[in-house]
C-alpha cells in the first residue's frame, strides 16, 4: 500500500527529488513565484519507499501535481489519493472552497474526483470544488433580465480615479445596466473594502451601475499558477486567456453581459497584453469596447501616479485625478495610508 | 439543528465517499459526481438523507464524491461528516449510530 | 463470539481503521482474527471517521468466524473514551490496549468498558480485552498486566516502538526480542490467556518471515501479528500439524470419549494417566487440523 508524508522542500534532498519527479512529468516552473507561495507540500510512497505521487497547497490552491501510475493498483488510484489527501488537510484549516490550476489533459481527472471547470484555454485550466461556489457567487448578484445592453468592467481602483469614473460613465451611457467588478485582492494599497466602497461611492450617482465584488472569480491574474508553463510570454498568455475563459464563460452568460469595456493602455505592457487576450477570447460573442483614457491635461490618468502623490504627500496634485469621494477619503485616511507605504506596500504595479 | 460551519468526511480513494456539508437555506440540495449515478444515485442521497434527518436538521447543501462506496461507508462518512458540521466530534450523539 | 478463551489465534490482520476498501475485503483472507487499527494508522484530523467506520463495518459486515479486534488509540490521548465507547456499542469481541505498562491501565480501561456495557445495554462483561507491550516498563510488569482481569485473552508484543525504548531497533535474526518474546509468553501462560507475537513487515523477505513465524511456533506464541494478507496462509503453513500429531491427538480424543462412555473421572491411555494439559493440547491440535482442512468432519485424517 501506498503511504503519504509531508515533505520539507526547505530540506535541499526532499526538494532535490521532488523537482526532479516533477520535471520527469513535464512540470519545469519552478520559479521563486509558484515555489515561494507553497504552503504543504505531501508525497506518496510505495512499498519500495519511491516517490511516486507529491501535490502542494497554497491558501486555498491545490498544485504541483503529478503522479506516477507504474506499479500502481488500478490508475487513477494515486492520484485519487494525492488529492484526496489535499482536501482534507485544506478542510482541517477551514478551507472547504478550493481551486486548482492544470494542464488541459488533466481537466477530466479533476472533474472525476468532484472539481468543476471554471475556465480553460489551450494552455491551462482552472477548476474549483466545494462552496460556496461560482453557481453561490452568481446567485446573489442582481439580475436585470428586461435589461438589452449590458456590459461588465472589471477593475482594481486602486483607488478609484476619474479615470475609472470616465469609463464606467460612458459605459452607462452606452448600455442599460453595467456591472463594474471590483478585483478581490489584499494585496494592494487600499484593501478590497476600501476599494470597493470607493467605486460604490464615486459612481452613486449613475443609476444604472451594478458594483460588485469579484471575490474568488475576478482576482488578478498575475495570481494564477503558472507552475506547468515554462515560457514567461506563455505565462502572460495563458493567465489573462485563463482570465477572460472565466468571464466569458461563467459571469457574462450568467447575467446577460454583452460588452466588455476597457481602458485603452499606453503605459504598461502587461496590462497591454491582457486587453489583447481580452479580445482574443470574448470576441465575438462579448464586444470588447477600448476607451481611450481620460487625460488630465498632457498625462494620461493613472491610480499609480495617485499612489505616488499619496506617498510624498502632495495632495494638491491630485486636483482633476480622483472624484471628490475619493479626495475625502484620502484626506481622512493619509496617515495610514502613508504608513501602508512606509511598512513596505508595493504602490507600483496595478 | 443548523449546520454552522462547513465540514467534509471521507476521501476520494476507492470503496470510498468524500461527503461535503455547508449550510443552506432551501432544504436539501444535493450535487453528486459517481459512476453509479445512475443506478444507486437516489439510495446513496436517501442514505444521508436518513443521516441528516436523525440530527433534525432540515437544511443543507450537500456535495458527494462517489467512488463505489458501500451503503455502511456513506453512512459513517454522513455521520462524521454532521458530527464535524454541528461541531460535536468529541461529544457525538450516540442515540443516532 | 463463542469460546472465547480457547480459539485459534494464529493470526491476527492488522486493517487500516479509515480505508473502506481494507475494511470491506478483511473477512475473505480467512485470518482467524481481524484487528481493525484506530491508532497509528490513522491520522489524528480521521481519527472520528475511522471510530464510524468501523462500527458500521462491525455492525453492518458479517466476518464469519473471525475474532473481531479494535485496537483503540492510548488512554493518554483525547480519542481513548470516545473509542472504548463506540467500539462496546459496536459489539466488538476484543478491545485491544496499546501502549500498556501497567495492571493499573488494564483496570482502568475495565471500568470504562463495564460503565459503556451498561450505558449501551451490553451484557456485562462480554467485552474482552487484551493488551500489546511495547515497552521496557510494559515488559518488566508483564505478569500483572496478562492477570489484570477476567477479560484479558491474550498479550501481544509490540516490537517497533519496544526496540526504540530499548534503544536498538529491528534485526533480522531477533536476537533483540528473545528476552520480552519469552517473558510475554509467560506472563501469558501462567495467565491462562494467548501470546501474541509482534508483526514482521519486509513483504519481499519471504524466507526471514518463514524463520520468524518458525521461531515464534518453536517458543509457543499462540500466532502472529500480521500487515498483509499474503502472510495468513504463511503462518498457518507454520501452525499445521503432523500426521503424528493429529494420530496422536485422536487417540486422545477417543481415550475421552471411552472415559466419557465408561462413566470414569481417569482417562487413560497406554497404562498412563492422561492429565489436562495433554488434553488440552490434543484438542488444541484437532483445532488446527480442522483449520488446515486435515481431517474430515468427524475428525477423520484426510492428509493433503
Amino acid at each position: 500500500m501506498d503511504t503519504i508524508c509531508d515533505l520539507y522542500l526547505s530540506d535541499k534532498h526532499t526538494q532535490h527529488t521532488w523537482q526532479a519527479f516533477l520535471e520527469q512529468r513535464g512540470i519545469t516552473n519552478f520559479n521563486a513565484q509558484e515555489v515561494s507561495t507553497i504552503d504543504q507540500t505531501i508525497g506518496l510512497y510505495n512499498a519500495d519507499n519511491q516517490l511516486v505521487g507529491t501535490g502542494s497547497i497554497a491558501n486555498n490552491i491545490i498544485k504541483f501535481v503529478a503522479v506516477c501510475d507504474r506499479d500502481a493498483e488500478t490508475k487513477g488510484a494515486r492520484f485519487n489519493q494525492v488529492i484526496s489527501e489535499l482536501t482534507n488537510r485544506l478542510g482541517a484549516q477551514g478551507i472547504f472552497h478550493q481551486f486548482v490550476f492544470t494542464k488541459p489533459a488533466y481537466i477530466d481527472s479533476f472533474k472525476y474526483v468532484g472539481f468543476q471547470l471554471l475556465g480553460a484555454t489551450e494552455q491551462g485550466a482552472i477548476l474549483e470544488k466545494g462552496m460556496p461556489n461560482i453557481k453561490d457567487y452568481l446567485a446573489q448578484i442582481p439580475k436585470f433580465p428586461a435589461a438589452k445592453k449590458v456590459a461588465g468592467i472589471v477593475m482594481n481602483a486602486n483607488p478609484f480615479t476619474n479615470g475609472h469614473r470616465f469609463l464606467v460613465a460612458e459605459a452607462a451611457k452606452q448600455n442599460d445596466v453595467v456591472y463594474v467588478f471590483v478585483v478581490n485582492a489584499d494585496v494592494s494599497l487600499f484593501s478590497t473594502a476600501e476599494r470597493l466602497q470607493l467605486v460604490i461611492e464615486g459612481t452613486r450617482d449613475l443609476p444604472n451601475v451594478v458594483v460588485v465584488n469579484g471575490q474568488d472569480y475576478l482576482v488578478s491574474f498575475v495570481s494564477f499558477p503558472a507552475y506547468f508553463i515554462k515560457d514567461n510570454d506563455a505565462i502572460i498568455r495563458y493567465q489573462t486567456e485563463l482570465d477572460a475563459s472565466i468571464f466569458k464563460q461563467q459571469i457574462a452568460p450568467a447575467l446577460g453581459i454583452t460588452a466588455r469595456y476597457l481602458g485603452s493602455e499606453p503605459l504598461s505592457h502587461t496590462t497591454a497584453l491582457y486587453n489583447a487576450s481580452l479580445e482574443r477570447i470574448l470576441a465575438p460573442d462579448i464586444a470588447v469596447k477600448i476607451l481611450p483614457r481620460l487625460t488630465n491635461g498632457p498625462q494620461v490618468i493613472s491610480a499609480s501616479y495617485v499612489r505616488q502623490l499619496i506617498k510624498t504627500g502632495n495632495l494638491s496634485d491630485l486636483d482633476g485625478l480622483i472624484p471628490p469621494t475619493t479626495v475625502t477619503f484620502i484626506h481622512n485616511n493619509l496617515l495610514t495610508l502613508q504608513s501602508r507605504i512606509s511598512k513596505g506596500q508595493n504602490i507600483n504595479g496595478n | 439543528m443548523e449546520i454552522k460551519e462547513t465540514a467534509m468526511a471521507g476521501t476520494l480513494e476507492s470503496s470510498d465517499i468524500q461527503i461535503m456539508l455547508s449550510a443552506g437555506t432551501n432544504g436539501y440540495e444535493f450535487e453528486l459526481e459517481s459512476d453509479v449515478a445512475k443506478q444507486f444515485g437516489d439510495q446513496i442521497k436517501a442514505t444521508i438523507t436518513n443521516v441528516l434527518e436523525a440530527y433534525d436538521i432540515q437544511n443543507a447543501k450537500i456535495s458527494v464524491v462517489d467512488k463505489g462506496a458501500l451503503d455502511l461507508v456513506i453512512k459513517a462518512r454522513a455521520l462524521t461528516a454532521v458530527q464535524r458540521a454541528l461541531g460535536i466530534v468529541d461529544t457525538p450523539n450516540w442515540e443516532v449510530m | 463470539m463463542s469460546d472465547s478463551k480457547e480459539r485459534l489465534r494464529r493470526t491476527m490482520m492488522f486493517v487500516p481503521g479509515n480505508n473502506p476498501a481494507m475494511i470491506k475485503d478483511a473477512g475473505i483472507f480467512g485470518a482467524d482474527s481481524i484487528m481493525f487499527d484506530l491508532e497509528d494508522a490513522v491520522s489524528m484530523a480521521e481519527k472520528d471517521a475511522a471510530r464510524y467506520l468501523i462500527y458500521e463495518a462491525i455492525t453492518t459486515i458479517d466476518y464469519g468466524d473471525a475474532e473481531l479486534v479494535v485496537r483503540i488509540n492510548g488512554l493518554d490521548t483525547p480519542y481513548y473514551q470516545n473509542d472504548i465507547k463506540a467500539m462496546v456499542k459496536a459489539g466488538i469481541d476484543v478491545i485491544r490496549l496499546p501502549k500498556a505498562e501497567t495492571a493499573e491501565m488494564i483496570h482502568e480501561l475495565e471500568t470504562l468498558v463495564a460503565a459503556a456495557e451498561v450505558e449501551f445495554g451490553r451484557e456485562v462483561g462480554s467485552t474482552n480485552l487484551m493488551a500489546a507491550i511495547e515497552s521496557a516498563k510494559g515488559v518488566v510488569n508483564a505478569n500483572e498486566i496478562a492477570a489484570a482481569s477476567p477479560r484479558m485473552i491474550g498479550i501481544a508484543l509490540s516490537a517497533e516502538d519496544y526496540t526504540t525504548d530499548m534503544k536498538t531497533h529491528r534485526y533480522p535474526d531477533g536476537q533483540e526480542l528473545l528476552y520480552a518474546r519469552n517473558v510475554i509468553l509467560h506472563a501469558a501462560r501462567a495467565a491462562g490467556i494467548a501470546a501474541f507475537d509482534t508483526v514482521f513487515t519486509n513483504m519481499d523477505d519471504e524466507a526471514g518471515f518463514y524463520r520468524e513465524t518458525e521461531l515464534i511456533h518453536q517458543l509457543g506464541f499462540d500466532g502472529k501479528s500480521l500487515v498483509n494478507p499474503r502472510q495468513v496462509a504463511m503462518v498457518n503453513k507454520v501452525y499445521q500439524p503432523t500426521e503424528k500429531e493429529i494420530r496422536n491427538a485422536q487417540q486422545v480424543i477417543m481415550a475421552i470419549e471411552q472415559a466419557r462412555i465408561k462413566g470414569s473421572g481417569v482417562i487413560s491411555l497406554n497404562g498412563q494417566m492422561v492429565d489436562r494439559p495433554v488434553v488440552l493440547r490434543a484438542e488444541r491440535v484437532m483445532r488446527l487440523a480442522k483449520a488446515n482442512n486435515l481431517v474430515d468432519a468427524e475428525g477423520e485424517y484426510i492428509g493433503k
